[in-house]
């Protein structure tokens, strides 16, 4: 059986990099994209989407992503 | 980080500062000048930018942290407060006639407080703290660290692309609200959904101010906040606002174009031009309850040293930083280790400074904000609002 898993995508042209997503975001520490918001390039097993509901100008989205079998109970 | 004992350092400092807001800076200056040597690193090209912050800032708060209110980062001068209802009814809280003798534009007067720009003010902040002889590096992303055996610990760095390991015995993070530094160290920082303020401002052109902070209050308006319109110099105005998410079903920028095209300022705003979009998020919520670790604190905002009811975080900054920066600098000179038995010393400092008014002020912010019945909480809020910026607050030194 495969963990789900998402990841998340930002729309750039609106970001206004406030940091909010970082901010809220349960994650350990380096789940940042470069742009100082949260990171874009990694999946998220947490999945809160507090990120996504915290951003002023709801600019956040994702995508389900499945993870291999394991993984997460390996957390 | 991989334990090499190989490792060549490149330098060694008493204190490494991550982050160069007014926290860091002001640890950074108190701590150079009792002595240490200090390196404060930031990963920004240009201080204070993006702008995150409503630059509103008093008086008392410079004074306190021995920061000369300059034209370099001072904007406007502000004087006092005009609070609104969710009706549009204000109370004014005027210092200019409250207590026309010490507060005004006439000769011997002086302002209430400033609303500053940001990336002056922090700028101004960090030359300060480079006169009193810390070493500044920018473009510099501190990654992680580690605690050695020798009692300091190992900073790992990234400078230009380079990878630079710092030796030092205290780390202290003021890396914001976003705090990675934290939670290196394993500290309790995360922080919820219905603590974190969601917040947008614009800074706009062709709104009228009268050198007073507004404050709009009202769940129609900011659901579990408040909205704002600061004078911004230059005939400029801030309309912000900020939202609590878990009271609302809309983001903030949809509350904040519904404030500017339908609350009863809708007439002043109605020619007001964007000039400048800003956005941030703001901790209402308690100070955490350990702000230290081994060879590490954390000061300002990543500590959520954050006044709950204002959202105001510069002054409680200021404050936090020179504790920090004056209390490292006793401690590293006595030669006792920097570990957390004695870090504590700097939370319990800092909380009979003003810590335990923080947490009284964060109940007070729960209280209003448990409240169910829509209209009891903004009575609330407007009346705590009222009072806390009256003459007589017993909160007015955070």
């Amino acid at each position: 059986m495969k963990a789900k898993a998402v990841v998340f995508e930002i729309g750039w042209n609106a970001c206004i990099k406030c940091g909010a997503c970082v901010a809220i975001c349960p994650q350990e520490a380096g789940f940042v994209s470069n742009f100082d918001t949260i990171a874009v390039n990694t999946p998220c097993d947490i999945a809160c989407m507090f990120c996504e509901t915290v951003c002023p100008v709801s600019t956040i989205t994702h995508r389900v992503f499945s993870l291999p079998s394991g993984i997460l109970d390996s957390k | 980080m991989p334990n090499n004992p190989d490792t060549e350092f490149l330098q060694e400092y008493d204190i490494v500062v991550i982050g160069s807001g007014p926290a860091g800076t002001t640890a950074a200056i108190f701590a150079a000048k009792n002595g240490l040597k200090v390196l404060m690193v930031d990963k920004k090209q240009e201080l204070g930018a993006p702008i995150q912050c409503s630059g509103a800032v008093s008086h008392n708060a410079l004074e306190q942290a021995g920061v000369f209110p300059s034209l370099e980062f001072i904007l406007e001068a502000i004087y006092g407060f005009a609070i609104y209802n969710a009706k549009g009814e204000r109370k004014i809280v005027d210092y200019r006639t409250i207590k026309p003798e010490e507060y005004g534009t006439q000769q011997g007067c002086k302002p209430l407080g400033y609303v500053v720009d940001r990336r002056r003010f922090d700028r101004y902040l960090a030359t300060q703290a480079e006169r009193e002889g810390a070493t500044i590096w920018l473009k510099t992303e501190a990654i992680n660290y580690r605690n050695d055996e020798d009692g300091h610990c190992t900073v790992e760095l990234k400078k230009f692309n380079e990878t630079i390991r710092v030796k030092t015995k205290v780390v202290v993070g003021c890396d914001g609200v976003q705090s990675q530094v934290g939670k290196w160290a394993g500290i309790k920082t995360h922080i919820k959904l219905s603590e974190l303020a969601s917040c947008l401002q614009f800074v706009v052109d062709g709104v009228e101010t009268e050198g007073l902070l507004e404050i709009i209050t009202g769940h129609q308006w900011a659901p579990g906040g408040y909205a704002w319109v600061f004078p911004k110099g230059h005939g400029y105005a801030e309309i912000g606002l900020g939202i609590t998410r878990t009271m609302c079903t809309e983001n903030a920028q949809t509350y904040l174009d519904h404030f500017i095209k339908n609350s009863f300022f809708k007439e002043r705003f109605k020619n007001c031009r964007i000039i400048e979009i800003q956005g941030g998020g703001v901790p209402l919520a308690a100070p955490l309850k350990i702000q230290y670790a081994n060879n590490l604190i954390l000061v300002g905002d990543a500590a959520r040293h954050v006044n709950a009811i204002t959202g105001g975080g510069i002054h409680t900054a200021l404050s936090s930083g020179k504790i920090a920066g004056e209390f490292l600098a006793s401690l590293i000179k006595s030669g006792k280790p920097a570990n957390e038995n004695n870090l504590k010393g700097y939370q319990d400092e800092w909380l009979k400074a003003m810590g335990n008014n923080m947490w009284k002020l964060y109940r007070v912010k729960r209280k209003i904000f448990e409240t169910a019945d829509i209209t009891q909480r903004d009575e609330q809020l407007f009346e705590t609002m009222s009072n806390y910026f009256s003459p007589t607050s017993e909160y007015k030194k955070i």
